[in-house]
């Protein structure tokens, strides 16, 4: 029934759609692995990003490029005041992490409800046009932005992996992921590393919303509606694997693009929920497929993962 | 922008009243008691907040501007006309509670209220308390049948998308066609309204897909449309959303006609999208600027004072009109002495049936709760809406 071009049109879209799912999935991810902490500020970081872009392009009417600094200030600003203000009180006072949950649920409701106060539910566009060059690659469309949520998510993914495997301050990151405590005694400051791993989020969610922005409207409750995305590849990519929740969301994205082939697209959003269900319950530790030994008989190197730890 | 900051912070102000509601006073509250005859207050529900305040506010300002040419103009037989604004954010929730809320606090016996969902949502109130409704801009046709006090002075889409199917069909020879709609009440029957009659009349529908309100991606629906390889494309969309949903649709190749009612007609979405929207066709239910000049005035108007022109100016025609239809009624009831209730009002409008209005024309109200208006269709070309055919 589908011809080969629109197979390729389905994957090709589905990829670029990905592009910023990813992105919100590793900054979930980092977040998750390093500080131990399920950050359900995102969407409130999100919609920072996305609003301090609008602003400047739109009322202001100045370039994207001092709006997508403006939302770099602004949302690095607010992730550290998250770690710095919150988080480093909510450890200080040996919060379970019910507490870091409860609190992270709360701040996002009321950055949600303070955004739409000033913004109202209205979905905002971004920039001026909604139109991207575009073209046709073998009966395939190929759009500017197509090549952009490709090559962003590309290029600050693999940074991240070179900065966590071969930057000092990125391998002390590890350190404190993998025993915060031990890290310490070694020299390591741990605080320094939670608040880095916020504003590195930071940077990736405003990466994302630019990329979200720049091609869908916003409305500040949709921040939510996004963020199940990036629990459900997080679960499902494994807990604490940062770069396997973001090939988990490039997947997701595939699947449920492909799947209008098979059932009504009004299903199309009910795919996320189902799989975070079947994450929860059957891969509560991710996914994980058997690795071939090497040579010398381990499994490759050490994946970047660790078990999780509750919230210190 | 300044505009729609005041209408902003006048609706966050008033929300904060109770119920997210924002109750507002007409322009003419305070002289009409001067005339020795009580003002007559009624209702007028629209989305002044959310995704759909740009075409609410817009239709709002079109009222408002009618009540103040009546009131200046010694009102409604010596009665001054009174609107009471609330927002319903285009939310069927919202608008429960804030209807509830106009009828049983503000006690007003004639509502204007817009948008399918919030009409299907409310019709059980104003029914049960034997209030007049009337109907302007939504399209479901499931708004005839939803009881004794729902009036629609708006043709449904029985009119206009029936005749857009048969457009595409006849005129521009499109065997085949894919539909994509919103998934609320005005989408779903809106959109099952094109399908019936395109196949009925010997088209193919190769495709019937939607998108949810509350998302802003379409990219799984339109690459089902892409896959099925229409002729022609029909969006049975809302105001809001319409825009993405042609830009969507043009960004994933799908370059062939696309056909849509009033709520595509938005200099918005031309704005938006650019020379991108050529090929889309709309129908529009009221006269253009270059059909009358009552209209060019009003238009001129709005560039004057707006420094723009209205989101979707067919609606704002038609909720600008309504108000003369709230007149009409109240003179018809005083020459009868009869009291301004909701029972009367109803009892009049079918006494009066037609009406002759500045910026629509004649419109009569049938039996059967509808009304028939000519369909006027609009494409864009370069970018611009520009007149393609007229169906008395």
């Amino acid at each position: 029934m589908y011809d080969s071009t629109i197979l390729a049109q389905i994957l090709w879209t589905s990829t670029a759609s990905a592009g910023f799912q990813i992105l919100f999935t590793i900054a979930f991810a980092l977040v998750l692995k390093v500080n131990k902490i399920w950050n359900f500020t995102q969407p409130a970081l999100m919609g920072i990003a996305f609003y301090a872009m609008y602003v400047v392009v739109n009322p202001l009417d100045g370039p994207v490029l001092a709006g997508v600094a403006l939302a770099l200030v602004s949302t690095g600003a607010a992730a550290y005041g998250i770690e710095r203000l919150a988080f480093a009180t909510l450890r200080e006072r040996s919060s379970g992490p019910i507490a870091f949950f409860i609190f992270t649920l709360v701040f996002a409701q009321f950055a949600i409800y303070v955004l739409t106060l000033v913004f109202t539910t209205e979905p905002r566009f971004m920039l001026k046009s909604m139109i991207w060059p575009m073209r046709l690659v073998a009966g395939v469309v190929v759009s500017d932005w197509d090549l952009l949520a490709i090559a962003i998510p590309a290029v600050l993914a693999a940074a991240l992996y070179l900065f966590l495997r071969f930057a000092r301050p990125g391998q002390f990151m590890i350190a404190v992921a993998d025993n915060a405590d031990l890290a310490e005694i070694y020299g390591i400051d741990k605080q320094a590393a939670f608040r880095l791993a916020m504003v590195i989020a930071a940077i990736l969610i405003t990466a994302a919303m630019y990329l979200f922005g720049a091609r869908l409207a916003l409305f500040p409750e949709l921040t939510l509606h996004v963020m199940i995305f990036a629990v459900a590849a997080t679960i499902l990519g494994g807990i604490g694997n940062i770069f396997g929740a973001g090939v988990a969301a490039l997947s997701i994205s595939i699947l449920q693009q492909f799947s209008v082939l098979v059932v009504d697209s009004r299903w199309q959003p009910l795919l996320v929920s189902a799989l975070l269900f079947v994450a929860i319950v059957f891969f509560p530790q991710g996914v994980k497929f058997k690795r071939r030994p090497d040579a010398d008989g381990r499994a490759g190197l050490p994946a970047m993962a660790g078990p999780p730890r509750p919230a210190e | 922008m300044n505009e729609s900051l005041v209408t902003r912070r006048r609706a966050l102000q008033t929300g904060l009243v109770g119920l997210g509601a924002s109750v507002l006073l007409g322009p003419s509250a305070g002289p009409a008691l001067a005339q020795g005859k009580e003002p007559f207050r009624f209702g007028v529900a629209l989305p002044l907040t959310g995704s759909a305040a740009p075409f609410g506010q817009d239709q709002v300002q079109g009222l408002e501007w009618a009540v103040a040419d009546i009131n200046a103009q010694g009102g409604a037989g010596g009665r001054k006309l009174q609107p009471v604004i609330i927002d319903t954010q285009a939310n069927p929730q919202i608008a429960v509670n804030v209807v509830t809320r106009l009828l049983s606090v503000e006690r007003t016996e004639l509502l204007i209220t817009a948008w399918s969902a919030v009409t299907a949502a409310v019709s059980p109130i104003v029914n049960r308390n034997e209030v007049l409704a009337l109907i302007i801009g939504a399209n479901s046709p499931r708004i005839a049948s939803m009881g004794d006090y729902v009036y629609t002075t708006y043709p449904l889409a029985d009119v206009d998308v029936a005749l857009l199917a048969k457009f595409a069909l006849h005129e521009i020879k499109r065997k085949t066609a894919a539909v994509i709609h919103i998934n609320d009440e005005s989408g779903v029957y809106g959109a099952r309204v094109f399908r019936d009659h395109f196949e009925k009349m010997g088209g193919k529908i190769v495709a019937f897909e939607s998108y949810e309100p509350n998302a802003t991606d379409y990219t799984g629906a339109i690459l089902k449309l892409r896959a099925a390889n229409p002729e022609v494309v029909h969006l049975q969309g809302n105001a809001g959303d319409s825009p993405q949903a042609v830009a969507q649709l043009r960004q994933l190749g799908l370059k062939v006609p696309i056909t849509s009612y009033t709520a595509a007609y938005n200099p918005q979405l031309v704005a938006k999208i650019g020379s991108q929207a050529d090929g889309l066709i709309v129908a529009s239910l009221a006269p253009g600027k270059g059909d009358s000049p009552a209209v060019a005035k009003y238009v001129e108007r709005w560039v004057k004072e707006k420094g723009r022109e209205p989101n979707n100016i067919p609606v704002t025609q038609y909720v600008h009109d309504g108000t003369y239809i709230v007149k009409a009624l109240v003179e018809h009831l005083d020459r009868q002495g009869k009291p301004l209730a909701g029972k009367n009002l109803r009892a009049a409008m079918l006494e009066v049936r037609t009406f002759d209005l500045p910026l629509t024309g004649k419109v009569t109200i049938n039996d059967n709760h509808t009304v028939v208006k000519p369909v006027y269709l609009l494409e864009v070309k370069g970018g611009k809406f520009t007149p393609l055919k007229l169906y008395e």
